[in-house]
């Protein structure tokens, strides 16, 4: 099986479960929009400009992927676990990484359309318009790809741990407070913004910002050495997160806990 | 010179040891070695903790022994992953194996594809396993709103849809009501009679096993205490099997006459069953109830059940620890 038809499968079964769970999702993102208007009014002290919303929601549209990654492999493989689908996914002949890809990626594709409509209703209620152009295309591919290495370890960590739940919460909180969702890191103190550059999703915020809002192009970006940066960042995540996933599946199954939960 | 047929499965020295985070040790697989021809129908019986999914799930992958080797018509479950996955196709004890918030037909084509089933013949292969199972009329029911019993069978017709030789069964029926339990036994026996497959049977329910299996093996934590065919089992048992009736309820007394054999109650009567080894130790049950006052009514030999040899094996051997 490649990689392409495990995807499409995966994305196939993902949004169909995601389509059963229509109200719980309309319900979680009516929670997102409230949630970004609340704290953009926090962050701006009372004030809501139109060049915060735009910075704000360029942010939060990588934040919420990395959520959304990050749930994928923790709370939805805990599931897994209990309901035995993850076992039937282990005597699979096509290589179980691959799988994980392929539900990573379906797990990237349900987020985009919610970030689509949320994103839509932000953008229309309060009248910002986002210059997106094809220069944004590899910043996001590149930030998406540093974020599936995440999910490895996440789903890594849950294979061996089961009951993650409490870390990957703290971890998706940790991430909107600190990544420059909210709180540019040019806001930062200089020690603190050295720091969270090495935080999942950092570097592609602040990328994105510089095409979307600045205007910056992809040679801009290669000949400054920033988007070189962040494809070293990426690399180093999703290799990293593969390899830990591999360990921690070799651990479970030597322990035989991987359908445990 | 004779051709050496490949096993479907063989299990060759395998052990499995279990660590708590205290700590202790548990031995779930001792050192266990089987092997399974194709075709053959295969009973592994043991009580609770005997080693059965254990060993199971070594078989699929999903357990790394400490030591040994699983074959799947040839192909190393550790070495050669991917090509012996291809081999099987499994339901596994206890769990529901399938998604509920799949309709049936959604779930039989999701997991027909992760198995890497050709779009060309995966639709087809559905509808005629979901037809089979009497589950195509709700093909596009989600699986949440089925009975115990359908969900089961579309777990099978899951395990089934790449048309794996070999099909790993554990604990089949648990939870079924009586009359799925029967469509789920007429299945295996199909598969078994039609399809020619190699069907590996865990199940409490012995006289399903005696029923399907044309091998029987026995566990008890973690040893093998017996791997046979059935019918030379039963034959072992065959001439060692009585059942004495005596006059009188002997509730609470029997254990006094012997322990060796089952005793029940049918009316003002009392009837022991199972294995006696010598006609010694018949004399000296009978010389019991005649100590004890009560008439006997008849002695004779019977047809032994896998029940009576099952109780007879986990009673009468002992296994290290």
């Amino acid at each position: 099986m490649t990689a392409f038809s495990t995807t499409l499968n995966e994305t196939r079964k993902g949004l169909i479960i995601m389509w059963d769970y229509k109200f719980s999702m309309l319900m979680e993102l009516l929670g997102i929009f409230m949630i970004f208007v609340g704290i953009t009014f926090f962050v701006g002290q009372g004030d809501i400009t139109q060049e915060q919303i735009a910075s704000t929601v360029l942010g939060f549209f990588i934040t919420f992927y990395a959520m959304s990654t990050i749930s994928t492999m923790s709370w939805a493989l805990m599931n897994e676990a209990q309901t035995g689908t993850l076992e039937q996914m282990y005597m699979s002949p096509t290589s179980t990484q691959l799988i994980i890809l392929g539900r990573s990626l379906a797990s990237l594709v349900a987020a985009t359309i919610q970030i689509v409509l949320v994103g839509a209703v932000i953008l229309l209620l309060f009248r910002v318009s986002l210059a997106m152009s094809i220069h944004t295309i590899p910043v996001m591919l590149i930030t998406l790809f540093g974020l599936l290495g995440v999910g490895y370890l996440i789903g890594g960590l849950t294979l061996i741990f089961k009951q993650v739940g409490p870390i990957a919460n703290m971890m998706q909180n940790l991430l909107l407070i600190v990544n420059g969702t909210f709180l540019p890191v040019s806001m930062m103190p200089a020690w603190m913004g050295f720091i969270v550059q090495f935080v999942p999703s950092t570097l592609g915020i602040i990328l994105l910002r510089r095409v979307v809002l600045e205007g910056a192009t992809v040679s801009i970006l290669i000949q400054d050495g920033s988007l070189l940066w962040l494809t070293a960042h990426s690399v180093a995540f999703f290799v990293g997160g593969w390899f830990i996933y591999a360990f921690c599946e070799r651990i479970a199954r030597q322990q035989g806990t991987l359908g445990q939960y | 010179m004779a051709i050496q047929l490949q096993p479907a499965i063989n299990i060759a020295n395998i052990s499995k040891v279990y660590k708590s985070r205290n700590g202790d040790t548990v031995k779930a697989v001792n050192n266990l070695n089987l092997t399974i021809q194709s075709g053959q129908v295969f009973g592994f019986l043991g009580a609770n903790g005997a080693g059965k999914t254990t060993t199971i799930k070594m078989m699929c992958g999903l357990v790394k022994p400490n030591s040994g080797q699983v074959t799947l018509n040839g192909f190393d479950v550790d070495k050669e992953h991917r090509q012996a996955m291809s081999q099987i196709g499994a339901v596994l004890e206890g769990t529901r194996n399938i998604y509920w918030r799949l309709s049936a037909l959604e779930n039989v084509l999701y997991f027909g594809r992760l198995k890497g089933v050709s779009n060309n013949i995966l639709k087809e292969r559905a509808e005629l396993l979901l037809t089979e199972l009497d589950l195509w009329e709700r093909r596009d029911d989600k699986i949440r709103t089925f009975s115990r019993g359908m969900q089961q069978k579309v777990a099978i017709a899951c395990a089934l849809i790449s048309d794996p030789p070999i099909v790993l069964l554990d604990e089949p029926t648990l939870g079924l009501d009586v009359k799925a339990a029967i469509t789920v036994k007429n299945w295996i026996a199909n598969l078994a009679q039609q399809r020619n497959k190699t069907i590996v049977l865990t199940t409490h329910h012995l006289d399903m096993a005696q029923e399907l299996c044309d091998q029987i093996a026995i566990m008890n934590k973690g040893h093998l205490l017996t791997n046979q065919p059935k019918a030379e089992l039963l034959d072992l048992f065959r001439n060692n099997f009585y059942e004495i009736k005596v006059v009188g309820n002997l509730n609470g007394t029997a254990s006094a006459i012997t322990t060796a054999l089952t005793s029940t109650h049918e009316g003002e009567y009392t009837v022991f069953t199972g294995a006696i080894d010598t006609q010694d130790d018949l004399f000296s049950i009978l010389d019991n109830i005649r100590e004890a006052g009560h008439a006997l009514v008849s002695v004779k030999q019977t047809e032994p059940n896998l029940e009576q040899i099952f109780i007879d094996y986990m009673d009468n051997t002992e296994v290290s620890p």
